[in-house]
């Protein structure tokens, strides 16, 4: 009986607002691609996705790592210096201590994993605030990433940028691969898995969880180094995508990266929140900037209409929540 | 009782608030039709089964809801309420089923918010406490002093700020949603006698509540609503607590006391020996059988809650031992996880901190204490075993719900505590710690919750339950432990049990405790 007035309401509802509604964010990605497509003839271009497809991967996977983080209940302000350090580590061990390219982007990525690790360590088991702790991190990661690269950029050379560089005219390389990839199986992680549901339950009522027999110190960490390996991750990308190791890479990434989660329906909170969901923030991020770069709005400019964006995101989530 | 606020048909701007057609639903029908109307100093009782819309009707009222159709009249004046600073500025305060209050600020702060009339209004810090402490004197809590965290506090003391909230509005009509779960007897009456002098000064109160005794003996007339109607208004004095019953269920149910098996001796399930925590200074031993229901006696800040804390390995232990007896091994808990790993569940006194997992699913606050259970090998989850299982469950629990999908908070406030005990059964637990399983439960399902422990206990599952009802406890246990000040001090069997030499137990450390030093 109750079923049947549930599909009767359905019905009633104006079922083409209510699919619009469901699936927001991505008839806003639509909407903004078809604005550029329109106002600029150059917009829907191979260049345009070129240029897409060369920003998106670091990106991508940092953002994986912080909505993780998010739907725990905890942020990760260190993800952007983290990619600086694991970028500098690359291109420190090939070029200073001729390391194969393998090795040398393991030790990236486990360096941006034992970053994580510290933030986890201190913010999950000790109980200090991790806004603090990660802010802190933002610092030190900075700091090595100038220290182990002598404040320069390295360069690497083209053995690197194989990753990097679209296999044919596709415009698709194995670093895009990679993090479509993470995403997919992360969503999976996120939805379908023991682990999964125990993140979204320490975000949503620590205690609770707790009294469930979910250890949160275990879970906040955890998620901590899963964020710290992808920004790890996302330092191979930034190098392979220039070639080089750049100190200076990814300053105001966190920013870009919580922007992305939020976006996609991430609760800063905690306990809400999608990985698909992020991506889908990342490409409207990105695809905002290069749209508004290309028909000529200046830097200033472009901030204040991004950053206005964002806002409107959150604005829009609350009113469906 | 009757005759204080006499029938008075007609005459709207006699009556202090009248709600005339009030239609709600949300995926479904909640209310419909709901006339009721209250004339100053009357203090109303609304009563029915878990979700029958008491809690929807009372958000109406004070404009944390709108509702689809109908109107209220207040003092015979149209009054729509959009929040509850408009309800407030027309003298109509809540005491919620949900406490509002906030865990970081103090007691003090917390009515204080409530009060100020203006967010400019300079605080005041000094009249502000006055203010809380003469409050909290009026309820009972006078030795806490408004400066302490309320999140410190236990939950009957919350509950009891929460009223004292409600109490410091100067409001014409209070709305009280089962203002007691939380609190003894004692507590209790306390607050009726405080309604009694304020319904004398020509407040009127509408008073929720499924403790039907209390109903009756505390309102001057009780509406029932069952299907989001109206079913009856009535004065006490001529009602019954069967005819309450039998109007809520709308059907002739069979209410009797669940009939038990003989006792018969079983292996030894738990062992407490010299068990001390920071909260429980002495030390206690006991012991409890494989299908023993064991019950909790005790006043208010007796320590019954930190005993199933420190049982669970919520509390770090000081001292002693906690040992589980199972296939002939011993086993010792130390933390939740070990203990939900040899199989103890906990069923949480304070619901919303402890338990609820208010923005997901039903399904997930069902299963998420066992996720091994719903999953494979590798950590993945399956669904159909997930929709099944939680499916089962709710159907015997009759949690009352849309499906296994709606959203926690949306669930009514009995319906979570029932599925706080699915969470458990879901999980296979062989020793269940209940802290007031039965809170905000309505009397159908109290007693089907009641079968469903006594089946369980008959198919070797043990019980350790914590109630504020000496009644639920007798017709429940087969043993009932007493603490008093934080002390064990007596063990009741079936043979050897009264409700007044429990409650003199009971009483017992506090009366030691008056002769002896009279310091407060
Ligand atoms: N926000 C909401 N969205 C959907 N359904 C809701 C919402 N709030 C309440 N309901 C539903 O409305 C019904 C009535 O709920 P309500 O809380 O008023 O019950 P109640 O009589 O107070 O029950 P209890 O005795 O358990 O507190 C329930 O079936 C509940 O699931
Ligand atoms: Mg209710």
């Amino acid at each position: 009986m109750t079923l049947e007035r549930r599909q009767f309401v359905t019905q009633s509802g104006s079922r083409v607002f209510r699919v619009l509604e469901e699936n927001l964010i991505f008839v806003s990605l639509l909407a903004i691609v078809a604005f550029f497509g329109l106002i600029s003839d150059s917009f829907l271009s191979l260049t345009t996705l070129a240029t897409l497809f060369n920003q998106l991967p670091a990106l991508t996977v940092v953002s994986i790592g912080m909505t993780l983080v998010l739907i725990s209940g905890g942020i990760d302000l260190s993800v952007g210096s983290v990619v600086a350090l694991s970028a500098g580590v690359i291109g420190a061990g090939i070029s200073l201590f001729g390391l194969p390219l393998p090795l040398a982007a393991c030790l990236g990525i486990l360096a941006g994993a034992l970053a994580g690790l510290a933030n986890g360590g201190l913010g999950a088991y000790l109980r200090l605030p991790i806004f603090i702790v990660t802010l802190g991190m933002l610092e030190v990661a900075r700091g090595l990433a100038y220290l182990v690269t002598d404040s320069q950029t390295v360069y690497i050379g083209a053995k690197i940028q194989a990753f990097a560089i679209p296999w044919g005219g596709s415009g698709v390389s194995a670093s895009i691969l990679v993090a479509l990839t993470l995403v997919v199986a992360f969503e999976f992680v996120l939805r379908s898995t023991v682990f999964g549901r125990q993140i979204v339950a320490v975000g949503s009522n620590e205690s609770a969880a707790e009294v469930s027999g979910i250890d949160p110190r275990r879970v906040r960490c955890t998620v901590l180094v899963i964020s710290g390996l992808l920004a790890g991750l996302g330092g191979l990308m930034n190098a392979a995508y220039l070639g080089s190791a750049d100190p200076n890479a990814g300053i105001g990434l966190e920013l870009s990266a919580i922007a992305a989660a939020v976006i996609g329906g991430t609760s800063l909170m905690g306990g809400r929140g999608s990985v698909i969901g992020a991506f889908v923030g990342v490409l409207i991020v990105s695809v905002l900037q290069i749209g508004l770069a290309q028909i000529g709005i200046t830097e200033p400019t472009k901030r204040v209409i991004t950053g206005a964006v964002i806002i409107l995101a959150v604005i829009l989530d609350r009113w469906r929540a | 009782m009757t005759g204080r606020c006499p029938r008075q048909h007609g005459r709207l701007e006699n009556l202090r608030i009248v709600t005339n057609g009030i239609c709600k639903s949300f995926a479904a029908p909640v209310l419909r039709d709901v006339d009721l109307e209250i004339p100053p100093g009357c203090i109303h009782g609304l009563v029915g089964e878990n979700g029958a819309g008491k809690t929807t009707l009372a958000r109406i009222i004070v404009g944390l809801e709108s509702a689809d159709a109908g109107s209220l009249l207040l003092d015979g004046e149209p009054y729509r309420p959009t929040n509850t600073a408009d309800s407030l500025g027309a003298g109509i305060a809540i005491c919620a089923q949900e406490l509002s209050l906030v865990d970081d600020l103090s007691i003090a702060e917390n009515i204080l918010l409530h009060t100020s009339t203006s967010s400019l209004a300079r605080i005041r810090r000094k009249s502000a406490h006055e203010t809380a402490a003469a409050l909290l004197g009026l309820v009972g809590l006078e030795q806490t002093t408004p400066r302490t965290r309320v999140g410190r506090l236990s939950l009957a003391e919350k509950q009891l700020v929460e009223i004292a909230k409600t109490m410091a509005t100067d409001a014409k009509l209070l709305v009280l949603d089962e203002p007691t779960s939380a609190l003894t007897a004692p507590q209790a009456d306390r607050l009726h006698g405080i309604l009694r002098d304020k319904a004398r000064e020509g407040v009127s109160v509408i008073y929720i509540s499924h403790r039907l005794g209390d109903v009756l003996s505390v309102c001057d007339r009780v509406s029932v609503l069952r299907d989001g109607r109206v079913r009856l208004t009535e004065d006490c004095g001529t009602l019954s607590e069967k005819a309450l019953i039998l109007e809520m269920a709308g059907a002739d149910a069979d209410f009797d006391a669940p009939g038990r098996a003989a006792e018969r001796p079983a292996p030894l399930h738990l062992a407490v020996e010299s068990l001390r925590t920071s909260k429980l200074p002495h030390p206690i031993s006991f012991n409890c059988r494989r299908g023993e229901i064991l019950g909790v006696a005790g006043l208010a800040g007796s320590g019954r809650t930190e005993l199933l804390s420190a049982l669970f390995g919520l509390d770090k232990r000081l001292a002693g031992s906690v040992k589980i007896h199972e296939d002939g091994r011993t086993v010792e808990v130390r933390n939740p996880r070990q203990a939900i790993k040899h199989g103890i569940g906990l069923v949480a006194e304070d619901r919303s901190r402890d338990g609820v997992f208010r923005d997901q699913t039903l399904a997930f606050n069902v299963t998420v204490a066992g996720l091994g259970r719903i999953s494979d090998r590798t950590g993945r989850l399956i669904r159909s075993k997930e929709a099944g299982a939680v499916e089962k469950l709710i159907g015997a629990l009759r949690v009352g719900s849309n499906g296994v999908h709606q959203k926690m908070r949306e669930l009514s406030g009995g319906n979570q505590q029932k599925s706080m005990l699915a969470r458990w059964l879901h999980c296979g637990s062989r020793l269940l710690l209940l802290d007031e399983p039965t809170r905000g439960v309505d009397v159908a399902a109290k007693l089907a919750i009641h079968e469903e422990l006594v089946r369980l206990r008959d198919s070797g599952i043990t019980v350790i339950a914590v109630s504020s009802e000496l009644e639920e406890l007798q017709s429940l246990c087969d043993r009932i432990l007493v603490l008093s000040k934080r002390r064990l001090v007596a063990e009741f069997h079936r043979s050897d049990w009264s409700q007044q030499r429990i409650l003199a137990a009971a009483f017992s450390e506090f009366a030691r405790e008056d002769t002896s030093v009279t310091v407060t």
